[in-house]
This record gives C-alpha cells, sequence and structure tokens, in this order.
C-alpha cells in the first residue's frame, strides 16, 4: 500500500512538471499552431537561471530570507526572466516568420531550441550542475507509514496552486475567455475587439515562465541539472499535451498528471527500460485512435 | 540546344571537375568532412521525398536511417555478410519497416503526423538501447563493422571512402532527378499541393503518400550502411531527434522538393560547424541562430526548385487531338436503373442516378433522401439557395463523403462509398466551388493531374526511362497542351497556377478535370467570379463540348442566365431536399422554387 | 438625420481577384440598409472592407463623419460597430454565455458592468432560448440558436451599428422568420442602425428603409425598400445574373 501511495507521489510530481510545460506547448500551439520545439529549452534555461541565482547571490537571499525565501527568489527571477525570453523569441524569431507558413516557422522553431541549448551549454559548461543541499530544505514529513518530502510537498502545492490560478484565469474569466476566444478563431476574435496581438504577447509570457518555473522546481527536486534536459522533457511534456487534447488548457494538465503517473507506474511494474516506449506507443495509439487527445473537440475539415 | 542548356552543362562540369581533384588537394580532415558531406546528401534527398515531393512532415527521419545502419552492422558481424550486398538489404529492411510503421498513420495530416514520426524516432532510439535479443549491443552500439569491397579493391582510405559515397551519391541524384520529372514525383507533387484535389483527379493518395515513406526511408537506409562502413561502430546516440531536426533543417534550407537545394543544405549542416570550429563552443550557438534567419529571409530555402517541363520539340494539336479522340459511346453500356420519377423517363440513358442518397453531419441533414438523375450526353443543373445540399452532394457522389444511406449508380454500376480516386478513374471529373489548384504547380503539369490515372509507369521505368515510359510521358504533355490550347489558356504552359487571374484559374481547373476524358463532368458554380462576357463563353464552349465528346454534364449554378442557358434538365434544392425538376422553363416559373428563392409568403 | 456610415468608391482585392470594383453607400443614423446580391457578389466582402478584416485598395470608408485609417479591426468594437458575420462563427467550445460576454469585450471600457447585464437580460428577451442554454457549449445548439447567439453576442456591445451578414443563411423557412422579426424589433427597440446583407430579398426589403443590389462587386440597383420590392429587375437580377433581365 505505502509502495503504491509512494509511486503516486513520485508519479504526481513529474507529472506535474510535464503538466507545467505542456500548459506552455499548448497555449502557443493555440494561438500560432506552433508546435514550439524550443519549450523545453526554455524550461533548461529556467532551471539553470534559478541554480544561478541561488548559487551566486542565493546565498544572500537565503541568508536573509532563509530557504524558502530564496527559492521564492529563483522561482520568480526564473518565471519572469523565462517568460521575458518567450517573448523576445517569439518577437525575433516566429513573428517574422508565420507569414510564410507552418514549415518555415517549425525550422525556426527548431533553430531557436539549438540556440538556447548552446547558449546555456556556452555560459554554464558541458558539465551537469548540481544544486547545493544548502539552499533546498530536504526534511521528511512522516504520518505512521506515510512518508512525504517537504520538497515533493512544496512542488505538488505550488504546482497545484498555479494550475488553479490559471484554470480559474482561462476558464472562468473574460479574459480567458478572450485567450480561448483567440486560439479558436482570430478574425472573429478580433472583430469582437479583442487585441490579438496583446492576446499572442501575453501566452508567449506566460507558457515559458511557467516552464521556467517548472525547471526551477526540477532543478530542486533532482539537484542535478544538464544543458541537453530540455530536450527530454520538451518530449515528455509535448506527448502529455496531445494526450490531453492540443489547443486545450485544462486538457494539457490532465495529459501531464496523466503521463507521470503512466511512467511511474510504468516503470515500477512492467519495465524502466521500456518505460519511455510506452510512452511514445501511447502517443501513437492516441493519435490513431482519438487524435484530439483524451479531452477535445474534433474539427471537421471543409471542402 | 540553347545556351543557358549550355551553360548549365559547363558548370556541371566544373562542378564535377572540382569534386575530382579536391581529395588531392586537400587533407584528410577536410576529406572526411566531405564524405560527410555525401552522407548527409543522401539522407537529406531521402527526407526530400517525404517532406519535399511529399509534404509529408517527417521529424522521425533518423529511424530509418537506424534500421540500415543496424541491418547492416547486425548481418555483418553476425553472419559476415559483405557490406555491398547489404547495400540492397539495408534499403529493402529500412523501406519494409517504413511501411509496416507508417501505414497504420498515414491518413494523418500536418502536425499529426509530425509527432508520429517523431515518437516513432525515440521508439527505435530507446529500443536500440534496450537491445532486444541481444542485437543491438545496447547503449554502446556494435563494433567491428567491416569495410566495403570490390573483389580485392577494399574501400578502406579517407579518399575512396570520398569517392565511394559521392559515386553512389551521383547515381541516387540521377535517380531523383527522373523520378522527380515523372508520373511518381507529380503525383507527389500533387498531393502535396492539394490532397482533395489529387485525389479526385483520380491520385491514389494513400499508395503514394505509402510510395514516398518507402523511398524515402530505403534511402536513408543505404545512408546508414555506408555510415556505418565507414565509422565501423553504430550506437544508438547519432539515431536521436537533434538528427532528425537536423535533416530537417536540410531540407528546408535547400528548398522543398529541390534537389541541388537538399544537397546544398547537407554541404551547410556538415561544413558550416566545421568552420566554426575556432570557435568551438559558440559554433552551434551560431548555427541556431542562421537558421532563423534562414527562415525569416529565405523562407522557401536557398536553392528552391524552378518548376520547368521539358516540352517536346514535336507538338502540333491535331496530332494531340487524334490521341485523345475520345472512345465511342459504348452502345451496349448497361442502361442506368430507372428513376422512380416519371417525368425524367424520357431520357434514353442515365449516366448517374442517385437513390435516396442521405447525408449528415453530426445532427444536421445536409441532404435527404435525394433520388437525382443525370441523362446521358445532357447538361443538368441543380441550383437552391445556399446551404441548400448542393455541394455536399457533389461531394458524396465523387466519394469524398460516405453517405449515411442511399446509392449513387454512374452508368448503372453501384459506385457507393468508392473512394475519390476511384470515382475519378471510372470516369466523373470536378471542379471545385472555391478553386483547387495545384498553386505551385506549372498549367502543364496541373492538367497532367487529370491524366494520372491513365497512365501506367512506376518506380522502375520512370528512374530507367523506358521508351514506354518516354512514349507515355510525351502523350500526356501534349494532351495537356492540347486541353490548355482548347481551354483558351495557350502559351502559360511553364506559369505557375497560382500567379493566373482568377478567370484563368477556373479556365485551368476545367482543363484539368477535361483532360482526364470524363464521361460525367461535375462543375460547382462555374461562374462564380466570371463577369458576363467570361460566363457567355463558358456556356459556348460546354454546350461544344458535348458536341465533340461522349460527356455528360451535372453542375450547380446560382447564375440563372446560365442555367436556363443551357440546361436541359433543372433540380432545386432546398434544405436538403429536391423541391422540383423539370425543363429549365418550367422550372423558372415554378412557384416553390421562387419561394425557395425569395422567401415563403406568409 | 446624419449619415453614420459612408463607404465612398471602395476597391477590395484579393490578389488576383478583384472583390469590390468601386463600391459606394450611404447609412444615416437608426436607418436600416439592405445590401442585397447573388454569392459572390462582394457583400461580405463589402462588410469586412468595413470591420477592417480586410484592407481597402483604394475608396474611403467614413464613420461618424471621420475617416477610420488610423483605427486598427479590434478597436471597431469600441468605436460601437458590431459585425455579426456569415456562418455565425460562434465559438463552438465556449458557453453561450462566455460568447455573449465576449461580445462586450471591445466595449469593456465604455460600458459599464450594469449597462452589460440590462442588455444581457434584454437579449434573453429577444431569444428566451439562450437564456434557457446559457451553459450550453455553443457547438451544440442549432443552426437558428447559433444564429440568435451570433446576433446576441453583436448586440451585447450596445452598438451604435449593426452589420449583419445573411442572418437567414441556411436556415428553415420558420426559423427566417423569427430571426427577421428579431431584427425589427432590435431596430424598434434600441434605435441601432442595420446594415444588412441578404440573399434573401423579399425579407430583407420587408424590414429595411433602403436598398442596394450589389452584383459582381458593383452596385447595379438601389432604392428606397418599398419600391425595389415590387421592381421586376430587382427579382431577376436576384435570381441571377443581368442577363435574365435582358430576356424581358
Amino acid at each position: 500500500m505505502s509502495i503504491i501511495l509512494e509511486q503516486l507521489l513520485n508519479g504526481l510530481t513529474i507529472g506535474s512538471f510535464y503538466a507545467l510545460i505542456a500548459l506552455g506547448y499548448s497555449m502557443v500551439y493555440g494561438v500560432m499552431k506552433l508546435i514550439n520545439f524550443a519549450h523545453g529549452d526554455l524550461f533548461a534555461l529556467g532551471s539553470y537561471l534559478g541554480y544561478t541565482l541561488l548559487v551566486w547571490s542565493a546565498g544572500a537571499v537565503s541568508q536573509r530570507f532563509g530557504l524558502w525565501g530564496g527559492m521564492a527568489a529563483a522561482l520568480l527571477f526564473a518565471f519572469f526572466a523565462v517568460g521575458c525570453v518567450g517573448v523576445l523569441m517569439e518577437r525575433v524569431a516566429y513573428r517574422p516568420v508565420q507569414k510564410s507558413g507552418r514549415l518555415p516557422l517549425v525550422v525556426s522553431a527548431l533553430g531557436v531550441s539549438i540556440f538556447l541549448e548552446n547558449l546555456i551549454m556556452a555560459v554554464w559548461g558541458p558539465r551537469y550542475q548540481a544544486y547545493p543541499a544548502s539552499v533546498v530544505p530536504t526534511y521528511t514529513i512522516s504520518l505512521g507509514w506515510f512518508h512525504i518530502t517537504s520538497m515533493q510537498l512544496f512542488i505538488l502545492i505550488l504546482s497545484f496552486v498555479l494550475m488553479l490560478i490559471l484554470y480559474y484565469v482561462v476558464q472562468k474569466t473574460t479574459f480567458g475567455a478572450a485567450i480561448r476566444a483567440t486560439a479558436l478563431d482570430k478574425e472573429m476574435a478580433t472583430m469582437l475587439g479583442i487585441d490579438v496581438g496583446k492576446i499572442t504577447l501575453f501566452i508567449f509570457f506566460l507558457g515559458p515562465a511557467l516552464g521556467g518555473m517548472a525547471g526551477v522546481m526540477n532543478g530542486m527536486y533532482y539537484r542535478q541539472i544538464s544543458f541537453v534536459m530540455g530536450w527530454n522533457y520538451g518530449l515528455k511534456a509535448f506527448t502529455a499535451t496531445i494526450l490531453g487534447g492540443i489547443g486545450n488548457i485544462p486538457a494539457a494538465m490532465l495529459g501531464g498528471l496523466l503521463l507521470g503517473l503512466v511512467e511511474m507506474f510504468g516503470a515500477a511494474y512492467i519495465s524502466s527500460a521500456w518505460k519511455d516506449v510506452f510512452t511514445f506507443l501511447i502517443l501513437i495509439l492516441i493519435l490513431i485512435f482519438r487524435p484530439t487527445g483524451l479531452i477535445g473537440e474534433k474539427v471537421a475539415e471543409k471542402v | 540546344m540553347n545556351k543557358r542548356h549550355k551553360r548549365s552543362q559547363l558548370i556541371l562540369g566544373m562542378v564535377i571537375a572540382l569534386f575530382l581533384a579536391f581529395p588531392f588537394f586537400s587533407n584528410f580532415y577536410w576529406i572526411d568532412v566531405a564524405f560527410f558531406f555525401g552522407v548527409y546528401a543522401l539522407l537529406g534527398l531521402s527526407l526530400n521525398i517525404v517532406l519535399g515531393e511529399t509534404g509529408l512532415f517527417d521529424l522521425g527521419h533518423a529511424a530509418f536511417y537506424a534500421i540500415g545502419a543496424y541491418i547492416t552492422a547486425i548481418l555483418n558481424t553476425l553472419y559476415g555478410i559483405p557490406i555491398v550486398w547489404l547495400i540492397p538489404l539495408s534499403a529493402l529492411c529500412a523501406g519494409i519497416f517504413a511501411y509496416i510503421v507508417t501505414s497504420p498513420i498515414i491518413h494523418l495530416r500536418g502536425d499529426y503526423l509530425c509527432i508520429v514520426t517523431i515518437g516513432i524516432g525515440e521508439i527505435v532510439r530507446l529500443a536500440l538501447i534496450n537491445n532486444p535479443f541481444g542485437l543491438t549491443g545496447g547503449p554502446n552500439g556494435i563494433t567491428g563493422i567491416g569495410r566495403p569491397s570490390f573483389g580485392l579493391f577494399a574501400i578502406d582510405t579517407s579518399i575512396r571512402f570520398y569517392f565511394y559515397v559521392w559515386i553512389i551519391l551521383a547515381i541516387v541524384i540521377l535517380g531523383l532527378v527522373r523520378l522527380q520529372r515523372s508520373r511518381i514525383g507529380r503525383a507527389w507533387n500533387y498531393l502535396r499541393e492539394d490532397e482533395i484535389a489529387a485525389e479526385m483527379s483520380g491520385i491514389d493518395v494513400r499508395h503514394f503518400k505509402l510510395l514516398s515513406f518507402v523511398l524515402g526511408a530505403a534511402l536513408a537506409g543505404v545512408a546508414g550502411n555506408i555510415y556505418a562502413s565507414k565509422l565501423m561502430i553504430v550506437s544508438p546516440d547519432t539515431f536521436t531527434f537533434m538528427e532528425s531536426s537536423m535533416l530537417f533543417c536540410i531540407v528546408m534550407l535547400g528548398g522543398l522538393g529541390s534537389i541541388p537545394g537538399s544537397i546544398l543544405g547537407a554541404g551547410i549542416i556538415t561544413v558550416f560547424p566545421e568552420i566554426f570550429r575556432v570557435v568551438a563552443n559558440y559554433r552551434m550557438l551560431f548555427f541556431g541562430g542562421a537558421l532563423v534567419l534562414a527562415m525569416i529571409f529565405r523562407p522557401g530555402g536557398l536553392w528552391p526548385r524552378k518548376r520547368e517541363i521539358a516540352i517536346p520539340n514535336v507538338r502540333s494539336a491535331e496530332e494531340a487531338e487524334e490521341m485523345i479522340r475520345p472512345v465511342a459511346v459504348d452502345q451496349t453500356r448497361t442502361t442506368a436503373k430507372q428513376s422512380l420519377n416519371g417525368e425524367t423517363s424520357s431520357f434514353e440513358k442515365h449516366i448517374l442516378v442517385t437513390d435516396k442518397l442521405t447525408m449528415k453531419f453530426g445532427g444536421l441533414v445536409a441532404v435527404k433522401d435525394l433520388d437525382l438523375v443525370v441523362g446521358h450526353g445532357k447538361i443538368t443543373s441543380i441550383i437552391g439557395p445556399n446551404g441548400a445540399g448542393k455541394t455536399t452532394v457533389f461531394n458524396v457522389v465523387t466519394g469524398i463523403y460516405k453517405p449515411v444511406s442511399g446509392k449513387v449508380y454512374f452508368e448503372g454500376k453501384d459506385i457507393t462509398g468508392f473512394k475519390p480516386h476511384k470515382v475519378a478513374s471510372l470516369g466523373i471529373a470536378r471542379t471545385f466551388q472555391n478553386i483547387r489548384l495545384f498553386p505551385g504547380l506549372t498549367c502543364v503539369e496541373n492538367i497532367m493531374a487529370g491524366l494520372h490515372h491513365r497512365m501506367s509507369s512506376y518506380v522502375f521505368s520512370s528512374i530507367m526511362r523506358t521508351e514506354s515510359q518516354i512514349l507515355e510521358e510525351k502523350w500526356a504533355i501534349e494532351t495537356a497542351m492540347y486541353w490548355l490550347d482548347k481551354t483558351g489558356l495557350a502559351g502559360l504552359s511553364d506559369e505557375l497556377a497560382k500567379n493566373l487571374p482568377y478567370g484563368k484559374q477556373k479556365l485551368l481547373e476545367l482543363a484539368r478535370a477535361l483532360s482526364s476524358s470524363p464521361k460525367l463532368l461535375i462543375l460547382d458554380e462555374p461562374s462564380s467570379g466570371l463577369n458576363d462576357k467570361e460566363t457567355e463563353d463558358l456556356m459556348i464552349f460546354l454546350e461544344n463540348l458535348l458536341d465533340e465528346m461522349d460527356l455528360s454534364i451535372l453542375l450547380i449554378e446560382h447564375d440563372m442566365n446560365l442555367v436556363m442557358g443551357i440546361s436541359h434538365w433543372v433540380v432545386a434544392m432546398d434544405m436538403g431536399i429536391k423541391i422540383a425538376e423539370g425543363r429549365p422553363q418550367d422550372i423558372y416559373n415554378n412557384s416553390r422554387v421562387i419561394e425557395a428563392y425569395l422567401g415563403r409568403e406568409e | 438625420m446624419s449619415e453614420l456610415l459612408v463607404l465612398k468608391d471602395v476597391v477590395v482585392s484579393y490578389g488576383a481577384v478583384t472583390a469590390l470594383k468601386g463600391v459606394s453607400i450611404k447609412l444615416n443614423e437608426g436607418q436600416i440598409i439592405a445590401v442585397l446580391g447573388a454569392n459572390g457578389a462582394g457583400k461580405s466582402t463589402m462588410l469586412k472592407s468595413i470591420s477592417k478584416i480586410v484592407p481597402l485598395k483604394e475608396g474611403k470608408i467614413f464613420y461618424k463623419g471621420k475617416e477610420m485609417a488610423s483605427l486598427s479591426a479590434h478597436d471597431l468594437a469600441f468605436q460601437g460597430i458590431s459585425h455579426v458575420p456569415e456562418g455565425r462563427r460562434v465559438f463552438p467550445t465556449l458557453t453561450v454565455e462566455e460568447n455573449l460576454n465576449l461580445g462586450s469585450y471591445g466595449a469593456r471600457k465604455r460600458l459599464l458592468d450594469e449597462e452589460v447585464e440590462e442588455t444581457k437580460k434584454w437579449i434573453f428577451e429577444l431569444f428566451p432560448v439562450l437564456a434557457e442554454r446559457k451553459n450550453q457549449l455553443a457547438g451544440t445548439l442549432s443552426g437558428g440558436e447559433q444564429q440568435m447567439l451570433a446576433i446576441g453576442r453583436g448586440l451585447i456591445a450596445k452598438p451604435t451599428l449593426l452589420l449583419l451578414d445573411e442572418p437567414s443563411l441556411g436556415l428553415a423557412p420558420i426559423l427566417v422568420k423569427e430571426i427577421f422579426n428579431a431584427i425589427r424589433k432590435i431596430h424598434e427597440e434600441s434605435g441601432t442602425s442595420i446594415l444588412l446583407v441578404e440573399q434573401n430579398a423579399k425579407k430583407a426589403l420587408a424590414e429595411s428603409d433602403y436598398a442596394y443590389i450589389l452584383e459582381t462587386g458593383k452596385i447595379s440597383i438601389e432604392g428606397p425598400a418599398s419600391e425595389l420590392a415590387g421592381d421586376e429587375r430587382v427579382k431577376a437580377a436576384y435570381l441571377g445574373g443581368s442577363a435574365v433581365t435582358k430576356k424581358e
């Protein structure tokens, strides 16, 4: 029983990373119909930015405001910095290419991805970096046979809160409705007075920002980060997006959490070596049998 | 030949001379770079078939490359099969693998296909790491692969490998150029430009998509073989998603569907990082930035394909006409099922009959219990307000939609549920309400789409340029030119369809439909967007066609002048139901029809 | 009566196709103007040029006496122009109420929340079925209901000028009647000026003050609606090209 519960916790933790990254994929796909291949690298960038803040300056922040203060600073810093990088990316690499069609846009995204990955390597070096143990709390909370690390609890609560806020904003507010409307029909949204350019900007800030924050959480959780981690997490989160249904925000959250669970239980009960193969098999099967994902509407092509 | 041709031959000669001389003026380091240039050129060309020619988003192409490399490695190290024999075997295995894995996903479009291919690429890589049956050697891969040799002549030095790969490449390029300018290459381009129009012109879209994947994979398999024998080791980390994206970039950098472009792209990808080796850590950084810049300033690629059709020297319209003279009317043709409607029995033959045809979308009934009869050799028009279900009828008849219930008979044969390309090959051709041409192809190529199903050359005959293939191509071009002249588009043969003004685009679409010598021509609002003069010309043209060919016409039209002027029979629809049918004058004065147009009186 | 909207020699082209070839129309405040014409005559393009979805190649558009050149498409809702496009274009995965609320998005800075709520109540009175289904996804509505929603979405911004593009398209006669009754009511109760583009000539003429007939990008006939309703040419032109007119 306790093992299952532990797997569940591990699955949810990694699932919440996937979910936070998947949100960015999904939102960007919604407004631009682009699979933003650079998104995974933004996650990695967030991880490194948080690391730098914690290690270089945060000695100071952590000393003054405690461990949790230092973490909060790192998270917020990554959130805003990566968000700004996202906006810059849209302005420089996507907006000028958008009119040329979707294939050039895909290549541009691959270019940004290669650029970011190598930027990280150039700045922080090709070797693994470790979040020092001194900057993250490491105690474990135990309730009888039930154990949870403080980090796990923190990650779960924070991502849950973030998703809840996002869910509320997107599903319950008029601004959120404007975002969804823009994703569905840009021209109609414009006719209703929605500034599509502003919405796009917002999406390209928020998506990367959430990814960057997930990067910091991931670094704190596993403590080890590398410049190539973007590809792997990106690909997984992207699978999660499809699993839920691309372009649909609650679906991305669901897909992320579900994928985390599938992976954990798959690794535990089937085979850890083949778990990623199962992940991609699921992806392919979903696309064959339910291309709109678990939640999603089918749109017929007009002839 | 002309001057330009001479000049390009001269340049080609110089390039070949440069390649021959290169190794003798260079060092081993750069000769190896040139070798990898060759391997990536092969890979780029292999993906170009899939992504460039056919427009299928394949971001997992490294999987096929891996299959070729591992087949070579396993069979060579385990059974000692010579590397050279393994070239065709690697191609075959990669091709079969591609057939198996892409068959279930080939119907997916755009991004979805892209995602699935990423998945396939990753599954293959992960499987290689996991060392199934102890065959792949796990993360470390397989070592000790042999070298290719021809008898006693072994390919074992850098210079020999250099010539080995570039000679293979030269042969491949020759084959691909021929393939590109054949029925196969055109079919790929058609479905890249507009899948539905391609299918409706008689091209088996599924078949040609699969063919494209299989050939692309086979060629990547060959590249895998060469790579494995040069390095003498294969390991899973060569065949990553990054590798697939690089191949994707090669094709896009060069220009979609451009053979020289793909080679240039491969050159950039392999040579660029070497030139920037001085700034070791930053070279990929520059490369990423350069990709973005290339897409901003040259989204169509650095060396896009220029579309030209080699027009045979002898070309006379009469000669062509002779060749395409329609088959004599088959008098024994089965008489179509008699309609339930007594009024239409005056037609001796019905080319098309629908029996209680019903089509629904979700809960919406678009067409309900429609009995439609199209007389042989006659013009039948369907009229009705927007949303009456007219175009849906066309889409059901031509196989784009499968009806919920009811039957479609063509020449007495039940064709309900046939795929559009099958319907087209039986002799039904159509035009679309919003013109569906192949915008990036020339006018001649557009028209030749209609001839596709009447031609038979395939991969082998196209690459070998067999006599029958050459004859067939000539026939196709001449026939296409005939229809170009006939529809008043003479002189525009090499113009891209997208550059034509609207009216001419409509004519081109009509020419494409007619080139297939259809028995039934279906026109969806042929006059929309034409002015009065053009509409009148169109009427005369259609009426003349009826005299010249064994043709029946079914059309949807809003222009009452056209409908009343040329139709033999008019069917009025509203809300998916036939509300009246009869001779044009009767319909024009029919109260129910006027009502449907002008709104009901209270 | 002051001039609310004036189109002067408007030319619009999509690449090779010229959709509008110098169209001039005028709409006074409080009027309902109908623009009739067959498919492809350029009616929708005309409305899209007014709401700046398609750019003008030549000509000018004046709204409340001022040229709109400096405005963006998304500013027009704030200026009081609501466009109910052809084919309804409701957001299928949003609820009916969300769709309605979005209608006031562009106008949120000129309207008080209470005004929006009041207008919403009025819209629910006009189309009670929308009130019943306000929590349903718009994609699950029938064609007629979607049309009502699209009109409601246009009205909630309390527009000065309502652009209606083929509101009767593809609807059963009984629903067509209902929609036209609603249009009349909207005009009577709110005084909104309406530019109505229609295929259904008889109905449209019955509701409007003045009408234009658009044929292949040009205005061919214009006049007070009551006069045009009796005009033989309208029936002919309406049914198709001008050639039928020649016949008679």
